[in-house]
């Protein structure tokens, strides 16, 4: 199954779009050929343990799952698997967490933190690490960013040969026409947060482009 | 811990007003020049008047001209070095046109960090209202300025 | 400039808006900074200015941006259609270089008496840079309420 892992509804300041005009657009996506079968809110600087989207999904048919974005001095990183004990020992709000921190105990609650655009240039992990700084809990990063500028998704996929990431595909829309641009497909069926986290675990994805999910091209 | 600003948050709730501002017909046609509007309506009195407008009809930001002219106090936010206009909203609640007289009303919305590509910003937005000679809202407008360090 | 009037029930999801392909030089900034009163020379419209505020070189005032982009959607519908226009500006955008705006349908809805439009408008670069992005909201008239 393909699901978007990274997109931003308007609980993200710097988003426009609606969770339902998100899942509208996805039936856009799906009556033009394309495959989207869910999406992950990974909403900036929080997670939004209250938000209730079952409704929407069942509606529109799309898996909606939550995570979160969150600010270090590393660069964002993407959570999956959020829980009230991370929550309880990481402050989401925090701009300048420490992203080394933030990954152990992400594993240490049950879930996963990952770096978001790595070869974003400025923010990016692999500015970092050019500067000597060492990651050594990083085993996924986000390869594919639907918001990258020219050349930063390079950086991230020789990010991923050099150090043998494993890499996952993700829109980063903050408007609903961006969402699952690319996406990350995965072998396993997954239907909540465990299961992603399950399945990040496994290794068994890779990210792809929207177009690769043509069902014509891949039939 | 949550990143601590150092700003005056006594500007909270204080409005800030200026104008009236005349809106002319030359400034409509200019406006309308700069951004390459050639559209009957906008540039021509007739046509406007032909088609139901009172005057030339401003296109519906052309009020965000007239914001820069609020004399909106120093937040003294204590944070970068730099600034830049991040984002800008306009909400049209009504049709302004040649002979309109704006007044403007503005005030702190609010401001907030976050990280972006030039490392750690802080984000300023400020809202102000548009009235005319009549009293309505003819719009709203939202500007955000990032600090950076 | 529209010359046929656009109906709700003749809009759907997906539907793109353009696009608007404009070139903004020198002097039309110049011309805009007149106009707003921005004292000139500034980093708008010089190139020693806009090197000292960490700029390559003199770009477009955000609300000139913004103009141009509720041009694209004024010049489909009609000047009153325009609701709400809600951009973020996310790189300098330059003179002299080829801009293409361009929005796309993600929403359309009757809530109150209105036949409401989202759309997402961008405006991009030849290479395409994004720009500016955001959203806009329309309402526009319905042909069941002109026949009724």
């Amino acid at each position: 199954m393909y699901l978007d892992l990274h997109s931003h509804s308007v609980s993200s300041d710097d988003s426009r779009a609606t969770v339902e005009q998100f899942l509208k657009w996805i039936q856009v996506l799906r009556k033009r050929g394309y495959t989207a079968d869910g999406i992950v809110l990974t909403e900036h600087r929080k997670f939004d343990r209250d938000k209730d989207y079952s409704a929407l999904a069942a509606q529109y048919g799309v898996v909606v799952l939550k995570g979160s974005e969150l600010d270090t001095r590393y660069g964002h990183f993407l959570v999956y698997g959020v829980n009230e004990g991370l929550t309880a020992d990481i402050d989401f709000a925090d701009v300048r967490l420490d992203a080394r921190e933030l990954m152990k105990a992400a594993r240490h609650h049950g879930a996963i933190a990952l770096p978001a655009h790595p070869g974003r240039f400025g923010i990016g992990l692999v500015d970092y690490m050019e500067l000597g700084e060492e990651f050594p809990d990083v085993r996924i990063v986000e390869r594919l960013n639907g918001g990258s500028r020219a050349g930063e998704n390079e950086r991230a996929a020789e990010l991923c040969e050099k150090q043998g990431y494993l890499g996952i595909g993700c829109s980063d829309a903050h408007l609903a026409s961006h969402i699952c641009a690319c996406v990350t497909q995965f072998e396993a069926e997954i239907r909540n947060e465990a299961d992603l986290v399950e399945a990040l675990l496994t290794g068994e994805f890779r990210p792809v482009w929207l177009e690769d999910t043509r069902k014509a091209d891949r039939e | 811990m949550v990143m601590d600003l150092d700003y005056d948050r006594s500007l909270y709730g204080v409005e800030h007003q200026a104008g009236p501002f005349e809106v002319t017909r030359e400034m409509v046609q200019a406006f309308s020049k700069s951004i390459g509007e050639t559209g009957p309506i906008y540039n021509d009195e007739a046509a406007a008047k032909a088609a139901g407008y009172s005057g030339v009809v401003a296109p519906p930001t052309m009020c965000t001209l007239f914001v820069r002219h609020v004399e909106l106090p120093d937040i003294k936010l204590k944070f970068g070095r730099s600034r830049f206009h991040a984002g800008q909203r306009v909400q049209a609640k009504g049709i302004i046109s040649a002979g309109d007289s704006l007044t403007a009303s503005s005030h702190l919305k609010e401001v907030y960090p976050k990280t972006g590509r030039s490392g750690t910003m802080v984000f300023i937005v400020w809202e102000t209202t548009f009235r005319n000679q009549n009293g309505q809202v003819v719009a709203d407008v939202q500007e955000s300025f990032a600090a950076r360090e | 400039m529209a010359e046929n009037t656009v109906y709700f029930e003749d809009v759907d999801l997906g539907d793109e808006i353009g696009p608007l392909e404009r070139v903004a030089r020198d002097q039309d900034v110049i011309d805009f900074c007149q106009l707003w009163g921005n004292p000139m020379p500034n980093r708008f419209t010089d190139q020693e200015k806009a090197e000292k505020t960490r700029l390559p070189g003199p770009i477009l005032p955000g609300i000139m941006s913004m103009a141009l982009m509720a041009q694209l959607l004024t010049d489909w519908a009609s000047p009153e259609s325009l609701k709400d226009l809600d951009l973020v500006f996310r790189q300098p955008v330059p003179h002299n270089k080829p801009l293409r705006i361009s929005a796309t349908v993600t929403d359309t809805r009757q809530e109150d008496g209105e036949n409401l439009v989202t759309c997402d408008i961008l405006m991009t670069g030849a290479e395409g840079e994004r720009y500016v992005g955001g959203t806009a909201l329309l309402s526009l008239p319905s042909r069941q309420a002109e026949s009724g």
